[in-house]
């Protein structure tokens, strides 16, 4: 099929194209408490097509480009037709030229996995052992739980050079742990990897069933005001890809970001710790982890933040070129270094920390950050309370020269970073 | 004009017979949907234009089977009439393997299998232009036209960003007993601007939706001198000081609210997983007598309205809440199966690849009789909450979070001009529908955007209602 596609844009009229190959093999199952509900499985194949029309108007050079699916049952007159329509369209996509330089073709290996030494169905029953191994709790524990294993095979083949396939798998367990003491509450957690790593997975569960725990002993908010903020698990990640979105080449170029080379990120009296990013493709057990990128540039290791300074841009061909920077590719795991508290040290003084909300959400436009909070923590000095309701809604930009990060590591869904983040004079609207 | 159903499924609607007969040999139950949803997304910005396939573009097959105790799902993209054995071979390997592999590490749910009447049907949309009538070309000077005139609005518009998107989608459904099809054209469209002064940015966008077809380009021209007005006042807004206030919700916070406080909440599958708080309340009052909800595919004319869902379930029209008493939810095949129902034909896929849930189609509250002036001049001191950014439903414990871009001001039972941004809305779901006291006389609806099962599973659905006055706990 491929082949079919390469021959037909071969003998169209257009400056460039690019063909996308998936093909993925999943297993699936559905729990509700602990039995199985329902199995699934697929096998499916998509080809992304990209073709590329160079054209001037007034003496100004354009790259137009169209994107498209070619599905598998799709006659040649089919995919014949489509290519000249999408060719067509491409003629009104008014973009400035750009290069897409010749990429020597490189073979790459597969994404190592544990997976790859059975079949995919071998290995549900093994996670579903993972999953329940620390569910032994009477009053709380798993209430449903979603698992998919997908195994992936991707070719990438362009016409400025590039044909280079790689394969690899990717994990995800969606699972919500409830807890009763006078009325019961629940939890959600949404796992991924692409590794078999079954400490992951029970720890994960344990964490959560303790989390909820904890909601189901907390009662109210607290009163509104200001608060020296404790960040905790997954929404450190979110405020931290802030600086990622604003280090992309194309935000820079569309200047949805300020972002500039050289320029210290965090202002120039920063009293908490500085930032230091670095982007990186191969981290263990994230399913962002790839050799290439769709536009089949090899991907290395990025440093662009260091000790709060830009040092440099990340992203694609088009937008790298106009920013006359060299092309890093997209990276989907990014890095930050741990900082110079301890998580115990962030608890000498009253605090908040709030580890799990509704839907946290971090615009990196604005710089805006919050959610409804379901679980936290109050210390006044003398007691710790779990609390839950009320909402955050904080700027990074009024707070990052003033922020601590932890010296304590965690790794989950393509980020390693510290655990925690120390925020001061956070607004919590509360009871 | 009438939408032209997908040849691709019309062609092979014979094999996937042929496929079902063969598989009911051994499986009491078996059904297959077809898909092949097609559509583009087309965008401009200050900097460039993009054309791409529509995120929603399919074309596959799932197969059901009842595999003895419970059901097994299969996906492929691939058929033709002469590998209809390989298939066959595939689906009774899997099953049986997955049935073997799963049987000893967890207890499998026993379910009855299902009964279906006999149905044949279908339903064919019209919209006034055609998706193949309207060229590339006119599509990209009409949003560029948009976006000049947004762009010319200010110097402190830093980015307007035009989208257009529309998609036919097409489906086969068959079983022993059904034979559907369907096809049908939905369109969204957006105008996004993006002001800065300094180094403080704003954003503001309005939608447009419906099952409509490129005309849907006409009606954008109107909101663009609005939506980018609003964008540069959002640079003086102050962040609100947190509290409870009296709000006027518009129609489109009305419809998030209607979605995420009682929407995933009645989702049947969630009853069956005891996630949900509205179990408990079946039959009684959940909010103020003035809140009547209805969802369905047939309860309003939106994108989410078809003839039958993604398991051959023909769409209704549900009364959710009624007059304030709480009557009932939306319900997927195996979850009314489990939960001994009829099924509501809420049903839905992502797509071909993914598992059937039960979801929200077209979710609104219904209008009352108060005029929008009469419920702003009777606030001393609160908000009218604009634009919606996003929500999260917690169905287990009834807490409900919508971000709001922004809130005017009201006081003194006046619109003032102030303006605070971003906004936070949180609150107990049955006290904030208790505490609505006022319901406006029209219901508007849009249906942009996409809706997720917790942070996956997206489908294409609706949701509005009139202007609504309510408490609620803003920060």
């Amino acid at each position: 099929m491929i082949n079919k596609i390469k021959s037909i844009l071969e003998d169209e009229d257009i400056s460039e194209y690019k063909i996308i190959e998936t093909r993925t093999s999943s297993e699936e199952v559905f729990l509700v408490k602990k039995d199985i509900d329902m199995t699934r499985s697929k096998d499916v194949q998509h080809f992304e097509v990209t073709v590329y029309k160079d054209f001037e108007e007034n003496e100004v050079k354009y790259r137009g480009s169209s994107v498209f699916n070619v599905e598998p049952t799709m006659s040649e007159g089919e995919i014949k037709k489509l290519v000249e329509e999408n060719i067509f369209a491409a003629g009104f996509v008014k973009n400035k030229y750009y290069d897409m330089p010749k990429i020597n073709n490189e073979k790459l290996e597969n994404v190592r996995s544990k997976f790859s030494e059975n079949e995919l169905s071998d290995w549900m029953p093994k996670l579903i052992e993972d999953l329940y191994k620390n569910d032994s709790e009477e009053k709380g524990g798993i209430n449903s739980a979603e698992i998919f294993l997908n195994k992936n095979y991707k070719r990438i083949i362009t016409s400025y050079g590039v044909d280079s396939s790689y394969e690899n798998y990717d994990g995800m367990i969606e699972f919500i742990t409830t807890w009763k003491e006078t009325e019961e509450i629940e939890l959600y957690k949404m796992l991924t990897f692409s590794d078999y790593d079954p400490e992951y997975i029970s720890s994960s569960v344990k964490n959560m069933i303790y989390l909820a725990k904890e909601r189901a002993k907390a009662k109210e908010t607290v009163k509104s005001g200001k608060y020296k903020l404790i960040l905790r698990g997954s929404p450190v990640k979110e405020v931290l890809s802030y600086y990622v979105d604003n280090s992309r080449a194309a935000n820079v170029y569309n200047k949805i970001s300020t972002f500039e080379l050289g320029q210290l990120i965090q202002g120039k009296e920063v009293k908490g710790d500085l930032i230091n990013l670095t982007l990186d493709p191969k981290v263990k057990n994230s399913v962002y982890s790839e050799p290439i990128d769709n536009d089949g540039i090899v991907l290395n290791k990025i440093l662009a933040i260091k000790d709060g300074k830009l040092q440099s841009y990340h992203g694609d061909l088009r937008h790298s070129y106009y920013l006359n920077i060299k092309a890093t590719g997209n990276i989907g795991n990014f890095v930050i270094e741990p900082g110079s508290k301890t998580i115990d040290s962030m608890k000498q003084e009253p605090y908040l920390e709030l580890v799990a909300f509704s839907d946290f959400q971090m615009d990196s436009t604005t710089g805006d950050f919050g959610g409804e909070i379901r679980l936290g923590w109050y210390f006044d000095g003398q007691k710790t309370i779990p609390i839950t309701g009320g909402s955050l809604n904080a700027n990074i930009s009024n707070l990052h020269d003033n922020m601590f990060l932890s010296k304590e590591i965690q790794n989950e869904n393509g980020f390693v970073g510290p655990k925690a983040i120390e925020m001061h004079d956070v607004v919590i609207a509360g009871k | 004009m009438k939408v032209k159903m997908s040849e691709f499924l019309m062609q092979r609607r014979h094999t996937v017979k042929e496929l079902v007969h063969i598989l009911s040999q051994d499986f009491k139950y078996v059904s297959v949907l077809g898909t092949d949803c097609h559509g583009k997304k087309y965008n401009v910005r200050r900097t460039g234009v993009n054309i791409s396939d529509s995120f929603w573009n399919e074309r596959g097959f799932v197969i059901r089977v009842f595999n003895g105790i419970s059901y097994s799902e299969y996906s492929f993209n691939k058929l033709d009439e002469n590998h209809i054995t390989e298939i066959v071979l595939t689906i009774k390997n899997k099953v049986n393997d997955e049935i073997q592999k799963l049987h000893g590490s967890a207890k499998i749910t026993e379910y009855p299998v299902i009964k279906e009447e006999k149905v044949e049907g279908n339903f064919i949309g019209e919209v006034d232009i055609l998706p193949e009538d309207c060229s590339d070309k006119t599509i990209i000077h009409k949003l560029t036209e948009v976006k000049e005139k947004a762009l010319s609005f200010s110097k402190l518009v830093l980015d307007a960003q035009v989208t257009f998107h529309e998609v036919q989608v097409s489906k086969i459904f068959i079983s022993t007993n059904k034979d559907l099809y369907q096809s049908y054209v939905w369109s969204e469209g957006y105008i996004t601007a993006l002001a800065r002064k300094d180094n403080n940015t704003k954003f503001n966008y309005n939608v447009f939706s419906g099952l409509k077809g490129a005309e849907l380009l006409d009606e954008m021209n109107s909101k663009v001198n609005d939506t980018v007005d609003v964008a540069i006042k959002l640079l003086d807004a102050k962040p609100v000081e947190p509290g409870e206030y009296d709000v006027i919700c518009s129609p489109d916070v009305s419809g998030l609210i209607a979605h995420e406080a009682f929407g995933h909440g009645v989702e049947m599958d969630m009853l069956v997983k005891n996630r949900a708080k509205a179990v408990e309340y079946m039959g009684k009052p959940v909010a103020s007598k003035l809140v009547t909800m209805r969802d369905g595919a047939t309860s309003a004319k939106h994108v989410s309205s078809y003839l039958f869902d993604d398991e051959g379930v023909i769409g209704t029209d549900t009364v959710v809440i009624e007059n304030g008493i709480l009557k009932q939810g939306m319900s997927d095949t195996l979850s009314a199966l489990r939960l001994n129902i009829e099924p509501t034909g809420n049903g839905k896929r992502f797509s071909f690849e993914r598992k059937a849930y039960a979801r929200m189609t077209n979710t609104f509250f219904a209008a009352g009789n108060d005029k929008f002036e009469d419920m702003i001049a009777s606030i001393k001191k609160g908000y009218l909450l604009m634009c919606p950014s996003s929500g999260m439903e917690d169905p287990k414990n009834w807490g409900i979070q919508c971000m709001v871009n922004y809130g005017i001001e009201i006081k003194d039972g006046k619109l003032t001009e102030n303006i605070v941004s971003p906004v936070v809305l949180t609150g107990y779901v049955p006290d904030l529908l208790k505490s609505i006291s006022m319901v406006s006389e029209k219901v508007e609806i849009e249906g942009s955007g996409a809706c997720g099962k917790g942070y996956k599973e997206w489908v294409k659905v609706s949701s509005g209602g009139p202007y609504i006055k309510a408490k609620v706990r803003l920060g």
